[in-house]
């Protein structure tokens, strides 16, 4: 939960672990730290970032947004100033910089979007654009809580849960011209995409949840069908989801925490054809058998 | 020679089937264990050769198989081929 005299768009109710953000004007001068990953920019989808490891303290430079520097043992952010909306540097904050601070408190960040079903949370995990989102939106349209649309923050305790994230969707335009988000209010736009800020009556807290099941996206050309998957091929697909920093003590913390979840979670293969007709079809399916 | 995990491997047990996984952190590649290949795994500390393993696998198994020390050579001699063990003389 954000400490801040900034205005947050998409933030739950409730509290939870402390973090603390605030502005920065103007980058660091000689800031120092050694680069650990760099992002090459793609259009209209992702722009061209790179990550610096300073010392347990990181600085993340995202091409005409600045340098968010980050702390994971406060936790604390620097967002920078002046480039930017303000709901664009949020949804920034909760990309690169929030995953950095579920690493320092030992939680497992994941790419998936993840709805709440009956109490418990399922995860729809696949890479980017392979129609996450589209199916959390389909979800949402459903009436379903979506939990988050593109990372989610999982605890390999036990059992295993997922914090609820930013409260936000961001789906491509004909999707949004062809699903109803009941009490969704469009507050960005401009790329590929239109973002919207979830219905606030609706979007509850952010007290973890148990994870009932974790469903892999694949194409199929027609059917709709779920499949379990055996754990050792389930670490496999879970395995390159999972944000993980370039050490060798991070790629043991992600062994050790995917293979905990693969372990206690159901995993389902999901074959579906990637039609926006057939998204409801598609809810349902894994709603009655996932 | 006496064999010994490499520290560049992780392992842990799975719940169902005494199975297990190998993580070789460097190359980033899964290794999947049967019960009895997780047992092996138990019993390279360092200080057991080959032989010993063979040896204390046999007295654990019922009935053991007559290929038994050549299928566990062949499992020792294909984790030091993926280098997730690591020989000392």
């Amino acid at each position: 939960m954000p400490v801040s005299e900034l205005r947050f768009e998409y933030l739950r109710d409730g509290g939870g672990d402390r973090l603390e953000v605030i502005e920065r004007d103007g980058e660091v001068e000689d800031p120092g730290g050694t680069l650990i990953n760099e992002w090459t920019p793609i259009p209209e989808k992702r722009s061209w970032a790179r990550l610096y490891d300073d010392g347990g303290r990181y600085r993340l430079w995202i091409d005409g947004s600045g340098s968010f520097y980050i702390d994971p043992r406060t936790p604390s952010v620097e967002l920078p100033t002046g480039l930017e909306s303000t709901v664009k540097r949020e949804e920034r904050l909760w990309g690169i910089p929030a995953l950095l601070c579920f690493l320092g408190r030992a939680d497992h960040p994941l790419h998936a979007a993840a709805v709440e079903v009956d109490g418990e949370a399922i995860l729809l995990a696949a890479p980017g654009y392979s129609g996450k989102t589209t199916l959390a939106a389909g979800f949402a349209a459903a009436g379903y809580r979506v939990l988050s649309e593109d990372v989610s923050c999982l605890r390999p305790s036990s059992p295993p849960t997922m914090v609820p994230g930013p409260a936000m969707l961001r789906i491509r335009r004909d999707v949004a011209d062809r699903l109803e988000l009941p009490g969704a209010s469009e507050v960005a736009g401009g790329d590929d995409r239109v973002h919207y800020s979830l219905d606030r009556a609706s979007r509850g807290d952010c007290r973890p949840l148990p994870i009932r099941a974790f469903v892999l996206l694949r194409l199929a050309d027609s059917g709709i069908s779920l499949e379990r998957v055996p754990v050792t091929n389930a670490l496999r697909e879970l395995w390159p989801l999972s944000f993980r920093l370039p050490t060798l003590e991070d790629r043991a913390r992600c062994f050790q925490g995917v293979t905990a979840l693969a372990d206690a979670v159901p995993v389902w293969n999901l074959h579906r054809p990637f039609r926006l007709d057939l998204l409801g079809d598609v809810v349902q399916k894994i709603v009655a058998d996932a | 020679m006496t064999l010994r995990k490499n520290p560049k491997a992780t392992y842990r047990t799975l719940a169902a089937g005494g199975s297990g996984v190998l993580l070789h952190l460097e190359s980033g590649e899964y290794h999947g264990l049967n019960e009895i290949g997780c047992r092996i795994w138990e019993l390279i500390d360092g200080e057991r050769t080959a032989d010993d393993i063979i040896e204390a696998i046999r007295a654990e198994v019922d009935d053991p198989p007559a290929t038994l020390a050549d299928d566990v050579t062949g499992f020792i001699d294909a984790m030091r081929e993926r280098d997730l063990i690591l020989a000392s003389t």
